[in-house]
């Protein structure tokens, strides 16, 4: 039995000194973790990472996740990375502390780190993310517009959001609120619908009652049920949301939502596997916070 | 089918053939033989008291009877037919069984037409026919000369005519057997009269009935004939008239008493427990009683009479109405236990395991519960070499039998435990200490030493107090004897004049609330 | 002609429970008053149209939740019935089945829930907190699962009959959600004040022992508690894909907590026994009136959370104190 293991043992250390020695050969061995596997804003990402690092050559990639979401899975996916002999780790982290113990481990090993999506309380290269704040802005910007040309300057505006404390939402209604400063437009109290589309709808079929000439949505189910109250109401109202989903579209295909805020995940992959790259090849990367920004679907580009 | 027809409409109506024959009925509960080889036997149309004592077995025999225990041996036949296995509540309510309950079984939201009908309501394809069902409650309540509209809320009603209402659920439902369980405790004079008005309408259709009560006064007017039980057996059945109420409550506790008891005699001290006129509620109206240095007083009586409640109230537990409780001269204001017992009164309460001991917690801290202030300094820390001090004492002096005093206080046996929640008194100076039921369920043996516990806490000049239902330990034990009924003290015995026939007779005085005769 | 009056009026105010019916009834209408004052958008006929529509499915829940209180139990799986069956219907749909067999599936998955709490309750008698909190729990992961955790897509145009039949249709003037609220609604109290079991769900709740020692079948008049109430959840969520076209996963959260507060708002007590349906009508019009004035008179959501919990806390204390003083307190002779 002893001598079993010692060959055991023998043909592990050679294993690692091999996958060592497969580190000093040309490729980087890029690794994307995200925080599930069936989201398709993951797929999306990957598919961004898998284009980039075709373009680039020179790098062997990998999509790493666990099937849920939760912390150890995660945990345990950047330690085999790191045993596998990543060189860099593309990382939606589950959450700020969760994870930072396994990524102070594999900056101790040497792996470079990039954060995708969602950074973690840890020093890394730079962090690729939808900059909430400004594609609420810009979502205010595009309302702006379409009642400027439409030759309205003055009015109430509705804002449903999912509640008081996700950061993503609250970031969103502060940069969408930005848009309109200095404007005559009033922006009246925010109404809370927890993702609910249906009770959404209700909220803002009452501020429809209220005479507002636009609705925003913070999210999803807030976005599906401005739509179908505008709809319902049959009036002139401009009506801008986020996210992009299968319901979301077909209102704005019918008119009845004017544009909504899709995040550019697959930006997210290709830009931070180029900058992984750039870093293993010892160029300086900045900036430190690269805002991938939001599509803005509207009929036209549908 | 039946000779009911055969009953006249004379004083003491003739009564017709045997509708329950229960024969060797035998009944083991776990550590307790309940029934032991009972005989009872039911005519139609007539009214049979069933008497004895609490604990007798009264309680167990109808339960057997409509089917809500199953006998371990022996025959029922009713109407006739022998019952085959168990008999089950349901066949016994469709034989025409129906108990009433002392305690009110009604659903208090509900109406009284609601309730008469609660289980087979009239309701054609699954319809109430509310129509129906009120007319039919109605003539009911008329027949019990109660004039309560059938809509009325149970609960708004006051309980006498919540229990008249089961009683017109029971007649209602066609009852033949109808099993009384003292009916008359919560009904006023002319309630009473009506319900033995309607029991003598019964008997004449041929309606049996098995009267259970304690109010031996009560039973002259209504009662045919008496089935005595006691300790579980069958004592006699004869008819009423043959009868004297000496010889009921002779048969009712005429045991042998065979156990010897570890009587001391202590010369009496001063007086220690003085209490007067304590009013706390229904069951203790107006108590009065002293308790001396080197005396045990016994406190008798029946289930319900308001022994526990009284000591609840004295102790603090419940709040007393009016009363005084004076300790060695000096007037206490008792509002919670804690104020007892740092007056020195303490409580050995009924329910060892639920309000006398923390089950999960050791030996060690039981005792030391509720003297820390003696063992904790000046921050609260306890004082360990302290507290295995004041552990020891008490083991050592009560002869407490334990591998340690870190086991759970569970763990002990119940004369053991016994002796852990009177110990954690002991380390108090206590000067006056209360048992209520000090030995039930604790071994012969382990009895003995509670005995002579009390004893002990006598000759130590401390005022001791007891409640039992056992009457042969009342008698062994005591100095001198109280009995309660009702609420109320109703006699007070030295050891040497006391017999259990006056204890009963003492213990079932009640209030006539018969303010005529019947004839 | 008055003594005629006289004696079904008299019955009525002899009714258990009537006086806080009729005092919420009066708070009702105060509230509307205060509302109107205060934002005179309140009344116009969009308003209240969408007002009564709005009403409608907090209705239906209390409907249920109210059955379950009476029986003395408690449901806390209804907002998750409803997420349920609005992400079944809509994942059914999407794939291509037709909306009514859509229905009659989801109906079916709903009223198998309700029948598990059921027999959770009276059977293996779980205390009803534990019990329908596992069941929650149960239905949310088969909300989620049902459309492999995304939201659906859209469940198309050939929904279009569906969506108007359950809610953007209009019949007689009123918006078929308020019919179907409505009709349950009289259905329902039907069955509870009218027929045996109706009879058995109230006894149950005001003496479970006395009820079974009476003969009455606790294990069925338990069960068909629970089954009334997954049925309204389940229509609660088909209410809502038609809303919003699609199922969310998110849907119904937390609206058992709603369907307690507006039984006990309308005179439902917690401890089991009493209560009366028309006072959940009361009570979810007062909740329904709540959410959308407030939202009328601009008041930030904090206020309108705290303003809402007021209500409950005080309605529960009410019935609290009141019923349980009254109940166990024995007359004396």
């Amino acid at each position: 039995m002893k001598k079993l293991s010692v060959l055991l043992l023998v043909l592990l250390l050679a294993g690692a000194m091999f996958a060592q020695g497969t580190k000093e050969s040309s490729a980087f061995k890029v690794y994307l973790i995200t925080m599930d596997q069936m989201d398709q804003h993951w797929v999306n990402v990957d598919k961004g990472a898998q284009k980039a690092a075709q373009e680039l050559g020179g790098i062997e990639y990998k999509w790493l996740a666990p099937d849920v979401k939760d912390d150890a899975k995660q945990i345990e996916s950047i330690n085999n990375a790191v045993a596998g002999g990543a060189d860099a780790i593309l990382l939606a982290a589950n959450g700020p502390n969760a994870v930072t113990a396994a990524l102070k481990e594999a900056t101790e090993a040497g792996v470079t780190i990039v954060y995708v999506d969602s950074a973690a309380n840890f020093p890394a290269v730079q962090t690729l993310a939808t900059d909430n704040t400004a594609a609420g802005t810009t979502a205010g910007k595009e309302m702006l517009k379409a009642l400027t040309d439409k030759g309205i300057k003055n009015g109430k505006i509705g804002v449903i959001s999912v509640n008081s404390a996700t950061a993503s939402t609250v970031a969103r209604e502060t940069g969408f609120r930005k848009a309109f400063e200095g404007t005559a437009f009033t922006i009246l109290e925010t109404q809370y619908c927890d993702g609910d589309a249906a009770r959404s709808k209700d909220m803002s079929a009452n501020f429809i009652t209220q005479g507002v000439v636009g609705l925003f949505g913070a999210n999803e189910g807030s976005t599906v049920g401005v739509g179908n109250a505008i709809a319902e109401a049959g009036k002139n109202i401009i009506g801008v949301g986020f996210d992009k989903s299968d319901m979301i579209l077909s209102l704005i295909k019918s008119g009845h939502l004017l544009a909504t805020m899709a995040q550019n995940p697959d930006v997210m992959g290709y830009e931070g596997v180029k900058t992984a790259y750039k870093a293993l090849k010892g160029e300086t990367v900045s900036p430190d916070y690269f805002d991938t920004g939001v599509s803005v679907l509207t009929k036209a580009t549908l | 089918m039946t000779h009911a027809r055969l009953i006249t409409r004379s004083c003491t109506a003739m009564e017709g053939p045997y509708i329950v024959e229960m024969e060797h009925i035998s009944k083991t509960f776990p550590g307790v033989k309940a029934l032991d080889d009972v005989r009872f036997r039911l005519r139609s149309g007539e009214v049979m008291a069933l008497l004895g004592e609490n604990g007798a077995g009264k309680s167990t025999l109808v339960k057997i009877l409509s089917g809500v225990y199953t006998r371990d041996s022996g025959s029922i036949k009713l109407f006739g037919q022998e019952i085959q296995g168990d008999l089950k509540p349901h066949q016994a309510q469709q034989l025409g069984i129906s108990i009433i309950h002392q305690e009110l079984n009604m659903c208090s939201h509900l109406t009284v037409e609601q309730n008469i009908f609660l289980g087979h309501e009239q309701a054609p394809l699954s319809l109430l026919d509310n129509r129906s069902m009120r007319k039919k409650a109605k003539h009911v309540l008329d027949s019990l000369h109660m004039d309560i509209d059938p809509d009325t809320v149970v609960g708004d009603l006051p309980v006498s005519k919540q229990q008249m209402v089961e009683i017109a659920k029971a007649l209602q439902a066609q009852a033949k057997i109808l099993i009384m369980d003292e009916p008359t405790s919560a009904l006023t004079s002319v309630e009473i009269n009506q319900l033995f008005t309607l029991i003598k309408e019964l008997r004449e259709k041929g309606c049996g009935i098995i009267y259970i009560s304690h109010r031996l006064e009560e039973l002259q007017h209504i009662v045919d004939t008496v089935t005595i039980m006691r300790d579980g057996k069958f004592i006699l059945e004869t008819p009423f008239r043959d009868l004297s109420m000496n010889r009921i409550i002779a048969n009712m506790v005429g045991r042998e008493i065979k156990e010897k008891f570890p009587r001391v005699i202590t010369p009496r001290g001063k007086k220690v427990l003085e209490v007067r006129n304590l009013k706390a509620g229904n069951l203790v109206r107006d108590i009065s009683l002293d308790v001396y240095a080197g005396e045990i007083l016994g406190l008798a009586g029946l289930m319900g009479a308001g022994r526990t409640e009284t000591t609840r109230a004295i102790f603090g537990i419940d709040a007393k109405e009016e009363g005084s409780i004076v300790v060695d001269g000096k007037l206490l204001s008792i509002k919670c236990p804690e104020d007892a017992i740092r007056e020195g009164l303490v409580l050995a309460p009924e329910d060892r395991k639920k309000d006398g001991l923390c089950t999960k917690l050791s030996i060690r801290e039981n005792i030391a519960l509720p003297n820390l202030d003696q063992l904790c300094n000046r921050l609260g820390i306890v004082n360990r070499k302290k507290e295995l001090a004041m552990v020891d004492k008490v083991v050592q002096d009560l002869k407490v039998k334990l591998a340690s005093p870190e086991v759970n206080a569970s763990s002990l046996s119940g004369g053991n435990q016994q002796k852990v929640v009177v110990g954690k008194w002991l380390a108090r100076n206590s000067r006056v200490v209360i048992f209520d039921e000090p030995t039930r369920g604790i071994d012969v043996a382990s009895k003995v030493e509670i005995y002579q516990l009390m004893n002990q806490l006598k000759q130590e000049g401390i005022a001791v107090m007891f409640v039992s239902s056992e009457m042969p330990e009342i008698l062994g034990i005591a100095d001198r004897i109280v009995v309660m009924c009702d609420g109320r003290i109703t006699g007070s015995l030295l050891q040497e004049e006391a017999t259990q026939e006056k204890i009963l007779e003492m213990a079932t005085r009640f209030e006539n609330k018969l303010a005529t005769q019947i004839g | 002609m008055m003594s005629a009056l006289k004696r079904p009026l008299k019955r009525l105010l002899a009714i258990r429970g009537i006086g806080q019916v009729l005092t919420v009834t009066v708070g009702l209408i105060l509230l509307c008053i205060v509302f109107g004052i205060m934002n005179p958008i309140f009344f116009s006929s969009r308003n209240v149209a969408n007002l009564l529509r709005q009403i409608a499915p907090i209705l239906l829940i209390g409907i249920g939740q109210s059955y379950v209180l009476i029986t003395g139990n408690i449901d806390l799986s209804i907002g998750s019935v409803v997420g349920m069956s609005t992400m079944i219907s809509a994942t059914l749909m999407t794939k291509g089945v037709s909306p009514l067999f859509a229905v009659l599936i989801t109906i079916i998955c709903c009223l198998a829930l309700g029948l598990s709490n059921g027999l959770l309750v009276s059977f293996a008698k779980l205390p009803p907190f534990i019990a329908t909190l596992g069941t929650m729990t149960i239905a949310r992961g088969i909300a989620q699962i049902a459309n492999n955790n995304y939201n659906t897509d859209s469940i198309g145009e050939s929904a279009q009959s569906f969506r108007d039949f359950f809610y953007y249709g209009k019949t007689l003037g009123l918006y078929n959600t308020i019919w179907i609220a409505i009709l349950l609604w009289i259905v329902f109290n039907f069955l509870l004040t009218r027929t045996k079991s109706g009879r058995h769900i109230y006894a149950i709740g005001s003496n479970a022992e006395a009820a079974r020692l009476s003969g009455v079948n606790i294990v069925g008049t338990t069960t068909k508690a629970y089954l009334v109430s997954a049925f309204v959840s389940c229509v609660v969520g088909l209410i809502t894909t038609a809303t919003s076209g699609m199922g969310t996963m998110d849907a119904g959260n937390s609206y058992e907590l709603y369907a307690v507060a507006a039984s006990v708002i309308g005179g439902v007590s917690t401890l089991g026994g009493q209560g009366l349906l028309f006072g959940t009508v009361i009570g979810a019009s007062i909740w329904g009136v709540l959410q959308n004035g407030l939202q009328f008179a601009g008041a930030p959501v904090a206020i309108r959370n705290i303003v809402i919990g007021i209500i409950v806390v005080v309605s529960v204390l009410l019935d609290v104190i009141v019923r349980s003083g009254k109940m166990t307190k024995k007359k004396p002779v």
